[in-house]
């Protein structure tokens, strides 16, 4: 009887272990299958109740966070600090998502964003728990235009690129994410290079492969490349800012012909974005 | 753990709520720039009321689930976090439970473990680009927030459970004999 029930959960442990081999074989590197745009269309309108009831106290953990944060800075920064416990403490969610939505508004006046691309805004409703993963699922999905691969920004700039998409959702592969590489270039040098991530560390980009005659320095801007050549032409418009050179050492670009990028956008909080949805998707 | 349909129903709902949670509350908040991972805890607070098998299974369910929600790769999470309850439930099997202290140890030691499984699955699914250190730091942290989470998710579970749970009998310590005279 004993015997019996140990080779039964032996088997069922196998059974376990077989099957998750398999599922990973099968659906790796093949985007979202019918399963899983079944399961996110079933939970996304629950996840995004979730997501709205859950936001006033996950303001107040991130407030706490903010603050302690906050605490080592210098004078200069109080006044800053102090909006942002204004922001966070009053719950003021509209104040905070309106100062978003302007932000994207400005980017797409800037001129930022070219003819041809249609902006389609989306709140971020998950985000990935292990730190190996970077990416977030957001509330729009192929209802509202938007497809695998359309670039992804929110009001500071680029955030990530779209690799699945359900019905009412979409999953966002951040620019952080191991899988990430997006070709760009150091205003106003134009060196060119392609960003990686230094994976764990969001605030923390490296510009890989780049031309070590031309010395870039720090505090200079990165943005898209953008190319476009042969037919085939990048899934990112060009001038799309990414974010700004922090360490640029003339040893490491000689030496491993890269330099350090701080991201533009706070990629550990993100809330609202935008798809830019009719570009290539090459 | 006796499996009635009233428990699996119960078990349903909370792999449900608990993959809920974790996406829509315990993934975007940072405390000291960590996110907590409730996940493994949940899963290995279930192995160790339940056993080997509850383990394994919730383990995979709540991987499944994950996976499904976030649109990855079907499979990695599973795997990872099937082990976890699985190896939660072989100490339930193993060992007594006799200090409070042990629930959320074992979680701490367990999230670790469940993290690393993480990484050595997208390392086996290739990572081409730097891996920088703050990736220790997220790993010991979580498991910090592991151990902090880990004993009111215990007792919370077995509250829950506790009409499924199959507890060790009391053993009285037979009488010492009286000495009449002595």
């Amino acid at each position: 009887m004993y015997r019996k029930q140990v080779r039964r959960r032996r088997a069922v442990l196998a059974l376990l272990i077989i099957g998750s081999f398999v599922l990973l074989t099968i659906t790796y590197g093949s985007g979202s299958n019918g399963l899983q745009r079944g399961v996110s269309t079933i939970f996304s309108p629950v996840q995004s109740v979730a997501d709205g009831a859950l936001k006033p106290a996950r303001d107040l953990v991130n407030w706490f966070d903010q603050t302690f944060d906050a605490r080592g800075r210098n004078s200069r920064l109080q006044d800053e600090l102090r909006a942002a416990r204004q922001e966070a403490v009053g719950a003021d969610a509209a104040l905070a998502e309106n100062a978003q939505l302007r932000k994207l508004v400005q980017l797409n006046r800037g001129g930022a964003i070219p003819s041809g691309y249609e902006p389609v805004t989306g709140r971020v409703i998950a985000r990935s728990p292990t730190v190996w993963f970077s990416d977030v699922t957001i509330d729009a999905g192929s209802g509202d235009g938007v497809e695998v691969n359309d670039p992804v920004v929110n009001g500071d700039g680029l955030v990530g690129t779209v690799t699945a998409v359900t019905g009412g959702s979409a999953q966002v592969t951040l620019i952080a994410d191991s899988s990430s590489a997006v070709s760009a270039k150091v205003v106003p040098l134009g060196v060119q290079g392609v960003i990686r991530p230094n994976v764990g560390d969001p605030g923390d980009l490296i510009l890989d492969f780049i031309d070590s005659t031309k010395h870039i320095n720090k505090g200079q801007a990165v943005v898209t490349a953008g190319w476009r050549g042969q037919g085939i032409e990048s899934r990112f418009p060009p001038n799309l800012p990414i974010g700004e050179v922090t360490t640029a050492s003339i040893r490491e670009q000689e030496a491993q012909q890269q330099v350090h990028v701080r991201p533009f956008a706070d990629l550990r909080d993100l809330d609202l974005v935008q798809v830019l949805t009719g570009g290539s998707r090459e | 753990m006796i499996l009635t349909p009233k428990i699996f129903a119960r078990l349903v709902a909370i792999v449900v709520l608990g993959v809920l949670l974790q996406l829509s509350f315990f993934s975007q908040v940072a405390v000291f720039h960590v996110s907590p991972d409730l996940l493994p805890v949940l899963v290995i607070s279930l192995g160790l009321l339940g056993g080997t098998m509850t383990g394994a299974v919730t383990g995979f369910s709540v991987g499944f689930l994950l996976d499904c929600l976030l649109i990855e790769p079907l499979g990695g999470a599973s795997l990872v976090l099937l082990a976890t309850g699985y190896l939660a439930g072989l100490f339930r099997e193993r060992f007594e439970i006799h200090s409070p202290l042990v629930p959320p140890l074992l979680c701490m030691g367990l999230t670790l473990f469940a993290e690393l499984g993480f990484g050595a699955v997208e390392l086996m699914l290739g990572v081409d680009t730097a891996v920088s250190g703050l990736v220790v730091r997220d790993l010991l942290v979580k498991s910090i927030y592991a151990f902090v989470l880990g004993w009111p998710i215990y007792l919370g579970l077995k509250r829950l459970l506790r009409p499924a749970l199959i507890e060790e009998s009391t053993v009285r310590r037979p009488r010492r004999p009286t000495v009449l005279g002595a």
